[in-house]
């Protein structure tokens, strides 16, 4: 079948009053079908009778803890990065003292800090 | 013909029994349902590993839920909904994952797989087709699905995707739009 023709096949199974059911069919005899793997019926009924009750439950649980850790881990990365670049700006060096925000003071006036004097 | 379904009574004989521990039912209840789920799947997700994925789950869920399926609809409509509904959860958390790492779509990851790697006129209608999917809006991708590679009418998609039957119509006719635009360009 030639492109444009299935291009108004296309576009023709979107006309509500359209019987979508020649379309499909005239599509999957083109080759125009999706299948899934060889084994897929085994896989399943593997699954499925072999890992009990939590499977599913432990599947779903995977997927939200994997993307809960990608969000978590990359939206941290940025804030640490920003806090050492925002340091390093503000301070001049990376140094532990920097961290602890202490590179502009002196024993002495820690001391005077903490005792008022 | 496209749809596939049994009769009332012999899904009931099957459910049952797969509910009861039976391999084989639940096995053929898979086998009879795996190509309608993988049209709504892989024509939503396109032809990848990941679609075989969500297929999996598809049915992993509709074996926890047989319990629940009481025979009022048919069995191919209960499993269209999960499909569906799996389906459109898939694409909205991909979409938040993308979003996060790149500007650019998810839609480079999808490769097109054809049966038969030789005739070169077959796959590029399917290319064609799969590309054509890929490039419109979910909603309207879902509905393209259901009408073309699933060969369902008006009714019967509204009655899968919870719609109302005046939202379809008009989805339809919004699609077609967005489709027409899409063709120019393939």
């Amino acid at each position: 079948m030639k492109p444009s023709e299935i291009k108004k096949m296309l576009i023709s199974s979107l006309n509500a009053g359209t019987d979508t059911t020649e379309i499909s069919g005239r599509l999957e005899e083109e080759g125009i079908t999706f299948d899934f793997k060889n084994g897929f019926r085994d896989k399943i009924v593997e699954k499925v009778f072999s890992a009990g009750l939590t499977i599913n439950r432990e599947m779903e649980f995977m997927r939200s803890v994997n993307f809960a850790f990608n969000r978590i881990a990359l939206t941290g990365v940025a804030a640490i990065v920003l806090l050492l670049i925002s340091i390093f700006f503000m301070e001049g060096s990376l140094s532990f003292n920097s961290f602890l925000g202490l590179s502009d003071n002196y024993d002495e006036s820690i001391v005077s800090l903490l005792t008022g004097n | 013909m496209i749809k596939e379904s049994y009769n009332t009574a012999e899904e009931a004989v099957l459910v049952k029994a797969a509910l009861d521990g039976n391999k084989e039912a639940f096995g053929d209840i898979v086998t009879k349902y795996q190509k309608m789920v993988a049209r709504t799947v892989k024509g939503m997700l396109g032809d990848s590993i990941f679609a075989d994925d969500i297929g999996q789950e598809v049915f992993i869920k509709l074996f926890y839920s047989l319990s629940e399926f009481r025979g009022e609809a048919k069995l191919s409509t209960y499993i269209q909904k999960i499909a569906v509904n799996l389906t459109l959860n898939e694409i909205k958390r991909r979409k938040r994952f993308f979003s996060m790492f790149s500007q650019k779509g998810n839609n480079e990851m999808y490769e097109f797989e054809v049966a038969d790697q030789d005739n070169e006129e077959r796959r590029d209608s399917k290319e064609l087709v799969s590309k054509a999917l890929l490039a419109m809006e979910p909603k309207f991708r879902i509905i393209l699905t259901m009408r073309m590679l699933q060969g369902y009418s008006t009714k019967e998609t509204a009655e899968i995707l919870d719609l109302p039957l005046g939202t379809v119509l008009s989805r339809l006719s919004r699609a077609q739009e967005q489709l027409r635009n899409i063709l120019e360009k393939l």
